[in-house]
């Protein structure tokens, strides 16, 4: 016997139908694809899988990042009532009697199975990164990169097997919708604006003011800028009383924070982007990294890597491509918005140049090494 | 059509494999197992636990389409502010991690919404009872 949801005509809602879930299929299949390009460039732009292609990582324009992963985290958070929609618009499908009518049907129903969970479970890590909440056992980073990867596959399989139902729902029928259909996708754009209203003021900041759920917000607690690793969490609060700044190169080189102020100062407008979505511009005050370099006898067209004073994280040494430590707005920031560097700014000297990750800006730099 | 399928079919299974096969060769990924539980478990929640509960609410509200609307905006607001609220605090000695006061943003969408909810459904039965306009 049939019982419960597995009875037909369980499911009533005359809102529910191959239209419906094509409309909301659009909108969700957009910002899902959305997320996973903007991720693959954050994610090239972290771990570029060869120096080849971090040679080739663009500088300008020097928001590029910010708006990626702004974008990334927002098409994310709309997602997450688009996929409720969605997966409401098919929820009787799950309950199909037989289970499986072939070998293929079963296998189609595996691939949604498996999109749906790797959706779920990208959307679920990527909100609860943000607040830097990891009530998991695995490492959040690799792991949302690789079910993104699947995510995207099994989406791109779904649209294979329901092309011909997707193109005879792509355009609005002639006949009057079914009642209720207007109302859940009015209701459900309603729950996607609400959701980004409520949170892009972490990277859009004429929305700052409807801004109440976002774990950061630039300008918030007596800071301009959020934090990600503070002083204290890196173990540099007390920075050694002989620090020094160490260039390493044909004519390698020792200066100290005094010796680095004296040295020709730019000043430069650049964003603080952050893989979790927050984004500001700060005023960055230093020494183009440039100078730096060439002062050590490194010609243009060198890479380097920048050690931070902290001892350990995934983030203490970066390296820097050849078009970002030629670019003549890196600099060697010492001060921020006109004074100097607070210890989770990075004191005594931080990297920041154009369009990279807020995690590769490396913070309490203590050297450079030619690459 | 048939093209565009099989190559949407062959790029799919490619992309997946990729992620699978990165999902089991990384080795900062430890242990594979617990992703894959992970996942089913939220899928199990999702579709086991709240779209039958979305579902039932929906049934008991038919014929009341501004309060579903409400709910759906609630639930999806919900989903991005109730993490906020039970981590409000718990930054880790970073006072600019979570800075805002959650709790009470919260409560103040719900009333906001709400109020915004209960003058749409005023003017929806205003306008129902209107008097319609002859031929």
């Amino acid at each position: 016997m049939r019982r419960g949801p597995f009875r037909a005509g369980a499911f009533r809602s005359p809102a529910r139908g191959p239209r419906t879930a094509v409309v909301l299929g659009r909108w969700l299949g957009a910002a899902l694809l959305l997320c996973f390009a903007t991720g693959l460039v954050s994610h090239l732009l972290q771990d570029p899988p060869s120096r080849l292609l971090a040679v080739g990582l663009p500088t300008r324009p020097p928001w590029g990042y910010r708006v990626t992963q702004g974008l990334h985290v927002a098409c994310g958070l709309a997602a997450v009532p688009l996929a409720g929609a969605k997966l409401w618009s098919v929820y009787p499908r799950l309950f199909e009697w037989p289970p499986a009518r072939s070998v293929r049907h079963a296998l189609e129903r595996a691939a949604v199975a498996a999109l749906v969970a790797a959706v779920l479970l990208e959307l679920f890590t990527g909100l609860l990164n943000t607040l830097q909440w990891y009530p998991w056992p695995f490492p959040f980073r690799q792991t949302h990169y690789w079910t993104a990867w699947t995510a995207v596959g099994a989406l791109l399989v779904h649209l294979a097997v329901k092309a011909p139902e997707i193109a005879a729902h792509w355009r609005r029928a002639r006949s009057v919708p079914p009642a209720g259909r207007r109302a859940v996708l009015a209701a459900t754009a309603a729950a996607v604006g609400a959701v980004t209203l409520t949170t892009a003021g972490q990277s859009v900041p004429w929305l700052r003011a409807l801004d109440l759920f976002a774990p950061r917000r630039p300008g918030a607690g007596g800071s301009a800028l959020p934090v990600n690793r503070t002083a204290a969490q890196a173990g540099t609060v007390a920075v050694p009383a002989d620090w020094h700044l160490t260039v390493n190169g044909p004519t390698p080189y020792r200066l100290d924070l005094a010796a680095l102020r004296a040295l020709p100062q730019t000043t430069a407008v650049l964003p603080i982007a952050c893989v979790e979505g927050w984004s500001a511009n700060g005023q960055w005050t230093g020494v183009p990294l440039p100078d730096l370099l060439r002062r050590a006898g490194l010609p243009p067209g060198s890479a380097v890597r920048v050690t931070s004073l902290e001892a350990d994280g995934p983030y203490r040494t970066t390296d820097v491509p050849a078009p970002y430590a030629d670019h003549p707005r890196t600099l060697l920031a010492l001060a921020l918005d006109g004074r100097p560097l607070t210890p989770d700014h990075g004191f005594p000297a931080r990297l920041i140049a154009p369009d990279r990750p807020g995690v590769l800006q490396t913070k309490w730099v203590t050297r450079i090494d030619p690459l | 059509m048939r093209p565009v399928r099989t190559a949407l079919l062959l790029g799919g299974l490619t992309l997946l494999l990729t992620g699978l096969t990165g999902l089991l060769t990384d080795p900062r990924v430890t242990d594979p197992f617990d992703v894959l539980l992970w996942a089913a478990g939220l899928l199990v929640l999702h579709d086991g636990v709240w779209l039958a509960l979305v579902c039932g609410v929906g049934a008991a509200l038919t014929g009341r389409p501004v309060l579903r609307g409400w709910l759906v905006v609630v639930a999806a607001v919900g989903a991005v502010a109730v993490p906020a609220v039970l981590r409000a605090g718990d930054d880790h000695g970073n006072p600019t991690l979570l800075p805002l006061p959650y709790l009470r943003n919260w409560l103040l969408f719900l009333a906001a919404s709400a109020a915004t909810a209960a003058l749409a459904a005023l003017v929806r039965r205003a306008v129902r009872r209107a008097p319609r306009p002859g031929p």
